[in-house]
């Protein structure tokens, strides 16, 4: 994080030592597998990672007709974080952004803030199931639901805390409100948002897997709980591996890709970024 | 005073809108296997409270939820606060681990449920073992992010006046990264909650949350939405503790995260 550390310790180092740990990984990983010798328990690294070529390939194993195929599997995943996050994002930026900017917005919205923050909200999954059905329409507004709130309490953080620097210098040069929040707070809060956006992406994958399992049994979630469910340990540990990918790729590539293009502002919004 | 007290009178007035949008909703829809409405809801609660045998069953189902909860959390903590302060003193522990750290604390909950399943069958050791894992990266990365910002002038000082490293750890190092472990535990309480409700409502036989989702399966919507309300109290009584505890804890230097909520 600090630049004094990137110095000392340059990439290839990092990634000689992350290569070893990587190693011991699959190394304990394998030694697990074969202390338990039992395949409905632990199979080790081998076994998935054929599985995984296999379902990339649409290789299905046998017992498990009329499930979707690997690849309309991740389609119909992706499409529900898709919808449900891009959702999340039209409602939650505007709406992050008035409660920063008016105070009477601000009052307003939070109490419903704050109880989404302290109660989590997949408890609703099962009433809602009843109230609009099963159908990719309630998976995407479970990811709406789950979503929303973490981009709404970033944006509000990232305008609220909006320099008074440059608020006033804004002001002073006769900004119209529209060019105060297009020009100043905007550009100002960006970090805040696009780290709310991708803890968001996070909590999205999260939401549309839970609703895959608990509502529809389709998609990736539902093609997991399939595999467990027929005691195919090596093809559920492989999409246990695809969900656990996208999760990864979806919350790490961007804090990459974040701390290269917010250095100017690394710290601050690093450290105000509020995950959950 | 002034402003608690508005703040009071908007909370309720929040409650209020809620309840009557869901009445309006509940009405209009008017059928009691899609939704029902708060009057109903609320005799159910009352029910709980009310009927024997619903009484044990929730009692029962009350303690293995709170206990899995707590343990699960215990365990992180336990875990994951030496974990973080290792991985903020010694470069060597941070190279090692912060590329794990960061990839198991991505993984979404729900993945760990069928593998906890294979390893501990649906039970609450289940929940416990999904609680630790979606909780214990959470802890480790926010103490490891404050140990490592404690600045070098601190520790100097420290060394300077002849500390031994037992010494520096427990005098300089742990108090100067306390703010960060609080909001560690506290992220960390909100996430073992939701594992433990997740693992459940997968499990359905297991908890306050299966009982809620086998509920909602025999269409006794009115009994599964005051378990959810019962649920909601559990995570408000538990943010609010925590609050509390890190208030008193550090409250000669509220953490950043803190004032910004």
């Amino acid at each position: 994080m600090s630049s004094a550390f990137s110095r000392v310790t340059s990439f290839p180092v990092r990634l000689a030592i992350f290569s070893a740990s990587l190693g011991l990984f699959f190394i304990l990983w394998e030694v697990a597998a074969l202390s338990t010798g039992n395949s409905l328990i632990l199979v080790g690294p081998i076994p998935v990672l054929q599985a995984l070529g296999a379902l990339l390939q649409n290789h299905l194993p046998r017992g498990t007709l009329g499930i979707q195929g690997a690849d309309a599997a991740i389609l119909q995943t992706l499409a529900t974080i898709v919808f449900g996050f891009g959702l999340g994002c039209v409602v939650g930026i505007p709406v992050g952004v008035i409660m920063g900017r008016w105070k009477m917005a601000e009052t307003l919205i939070d109490p419903w803030l704050s109880a989404a923050y302290s109660i989590p909200i997949v408890i609703l999954i099962p009433m809602l199931y009843f109230a609009i059905g099963a159908d990719f329409f309630a998976e995407v507004f479970v990811t709406f639901l789950l979503t929303v709130f973490t981009i709404i309490v970033n944006t509000h953080n990232g305008v609220k805390y909006v320099s008074n620097a440059l608020a006033e210098v804004g002001r002073s040069y006769g900004a119209s409100e529209t060019q105060f929040i297009a020009k100043i707070i905007l550009p100002a809060s960006l970090p805040d948002i696009i780290s709310g956006m991708r803890i968001g992406m996070g909590r999205a994958i999260l939401a549309a897997v839970l609703a895959e399992v608990l509502m529809s049994g389709n998609g990736l979630g539902g093609m997991m709980m399939t595999y467990q469910d027929v005691l195919n340990t090596p093809y559920m540990m492989a999409a246990v591996f695809l969900i656990a990918l996208m999760g990864v790729a979806v919350l790490q590539l961007p804090r990459i890709l974040e701390r290269r293009l917010f250095k100017w502002k690394e710290t601050e919004s690093l450290s105000r970024e509020i995950r959950r | 005073m002034n402003t608690t007290y508005a703040r009071y009178i908007t909370l309720t007035g929040t409650l209020g809108i809620f309840v009557a949008v869901w009445w309006a909703v509940a009405t209009a829809v008017n059928n009691s296997r899609e939704i029902v409405g708060p009057v109903q809801t609320g005799s159910a609660f009352v029910r709980l409270f009310t009927d024997p045998p619903l009484t044990r069953l929730m009692a029962s189902g009350l303690q293995v939820t709170m206990t899995s909860i707590l343990i699960g959390f215990a365990l992180a903590a336990v875990v994951g606060v030496p974990i973080g302060v290792l991985m903020g003193r010694y470069l060597i522990v941070d190279l090692f681990c912060d590329p794990w750290v960061n990839i198991w604390y991505s993984i979404p909950a729900i993945a760990f449920v069928p593998l906890a399943m294979n390893w501990t069958g649906v039970s609450a050791t289940s929940s416990v073992l999904i609680a630790f894992l979606i909780t214990v990266f959470t802890i480790i990365i926010n103490v490891y992010g404050g140990v490592k910002n404690i600045s070098g002038s601190l520790i100097d000082t420290g060394r300077a006046y002849g500390a031994t490293q037992t010494q520096v750890m427990t005098k300089v190092i742990l108090p100067a990264a306390l703010p960060n472990i609080m909001v560690g535990l506290r992220l960390g309480i909100s996430r073992a909650i939701e594992g433990v409700i997740i693992a459940e409502m997968v499990f359905t036989v297991v908890g306050i949350g299966g009982l809620m989702d086998d509920a909602a399966d025999n269409l006794q919507l009115a009994l599964s939405g005051a378990l959810i309300i019962v649920l909601a109290i559990i995570s408000l009584a538990f943010a609010e503790v925590m609050k509390y505890i890190s208030r008193r804890v550090v409250a000669w230097k509220e953490s950043q995260a803190m004032i910004r909520e």
